[in-house]
């Protein structure tokens, strides 16, 4: 006859839900599905930087686990939470927890050159990318085959950040496989939409 | 079983979900009637038309913002109402426990005693426990002597009085009547 009180289990808020799974589509379509330069490459681009917004946006009016205060990048605290895994000791994170919050801003970071330097080739025209034939073609034209000789300094800072956030994301999953085998919380649950 | 409280912390996080899904189609929204401006800008400079439209698209960021802090004070709200009915769920077990305790009823009373509390009947205790209903109809009867009632309301009612206060149980309700 034990009223069990289980604690609530940690579930994030639908809008860091939203932010997160978008920006994973929006990765996902445009790094397996769209092509390089083309007009849904460029809007699925916009798309992906309005989340990364909200979420920012989200950063500073959201509940307190979701807001930057509660996971502040601190060098020493990741040091601190390192030390802690080396001994053992697992401690109830009320957000991310401090190496995770370095991967976040890593990611937003990674994320930012991509976006800056993808709107800094495609431009602001938006005439140019809503009429489809128009981007496309302007994609296929000259521009393309200059490219693959010689690929622009921004094309290539625009590679190398993608190439960098891969990376990344192997890290971030494997940081979280490796999270929730060590502290055995369901930290993928959190995530996942739906309520538990 | 979910109550009132349960129910209303559900309602009130479908809201915040439904609310969400707005928010995101306004900022792809304000992401493009934002670019569609700037495009037009650079293309034309600011003339009336031009200015206009990035009064409404800069409406459209503020209504994100505000819409935002909506929805966080709605997610706060559902989870108010989760931290009270954890908190009345606590003491509510603490209660019973104490009670039963006091009562020096039997583990097997106990069980029966909770699900009586809960308002189970005779058949679906014995359902439940997979015993006979004269057998749960002999432990009631134990547990009502020895709880100093005599009937399943009064079992609960011996609950509720406590847990009630009636000053503070009708606040804010003076208006009906």
């Amino acid at each position: 006859m034990t009223i069990a009180l289980p604690k609530p289990p940690r579930n994030w808020d639908p809008v860091v839900k939203l932010t997160h799974w978008s920006i994973v589509a929006a990765l996902l379509a445009n790094g397996v599905f769209t092509e390089g330069g083309s007009w849904p490459h460029i809007w699925v681009g916009y798309a992906l930087a309005g989340m990364l917004a909200l979420r920012l946006l989200w950063g500073i009016v959201g509940p307190r686990e979701a807001r930057f205060s509660a996971f502040p990048p601190n060098l020493r605290q990741a040091m601190a939470h390192i030390r802690e895994i080396k001994a053992g000791q697992v401690h109830e994170q009320p957000s991310h927890n401090p190496l995770g919050a370095l991967m976040v801003y890593a990611i937003w970071a990674t994320l930012g050159l991509v976006i800056a330097s993808g709107i800094a080739m495609a431009g602001l025209p938006p005439k140019a990318a809503t009429h489809p034939d128009h981007a496309v073609e302007q994609a296929a034209s000259p521009d393309e085959d200059e490219r693959e000789g010689e690929e622009s300094p921004l094309a290539e800072m625009h590679e190398t950040a993608v190439n960098l956030l891969y990376v990344l994301v192997v890290l971030h999953l494997g940081g979280v496989i490796f999270e929730t085998r060590r502290s055995g919380r369901g930290l993928v649950l959190a995530m996942l939409p739906g309520r538990r | 079983m979910q109550g009132i409280a349960g129910s209303l912390a559900r309602s009130l996080e479908r809201k915040a979900l439904i609310l969400t899904v707005v928010l995101g189609c306004q900022v792809l929204a304000a992401m493009f009637f934002a670019l569609d401006v700037a495009g037009d800008i650079t293309d034309a400079g600011l003339g009336w038309h031009l200015s206009i439209e990035l009064g409404a698209t800069l409406a459209l960021a503020a209504g994100v913002v505000v819409g935002a802090i909506h929805v966080r004070s709605l997610i706060e709200r559902a989870r108010q109402d989760q931290a009270m009915l954890a908190a009345a769920r606590g003491a509510m077990g603490a209660l019973i426990r104490a009670r039963f305790a006091e009562w020096h009823l039997t583990a097997a009373e106990a069980d029966v005693a909770l699900f009586a509390i809960k308002g189970l009947d005779v058949s679906e205790i014995a359902g439940l426990r997979g015993s006979a209903q004269g057998t749960v109809r002999a432990q009631l009867t134990r547990i009502y002597a020895k709880a100093g009632t005599t009937s399943q309301t009064g079992l609960i009612a011996l609950f509720m009085d406590e847990l009630i206060d009636p000053t503070t149980a009708l606040e804010g309700q003076g208006d009906h009547g």
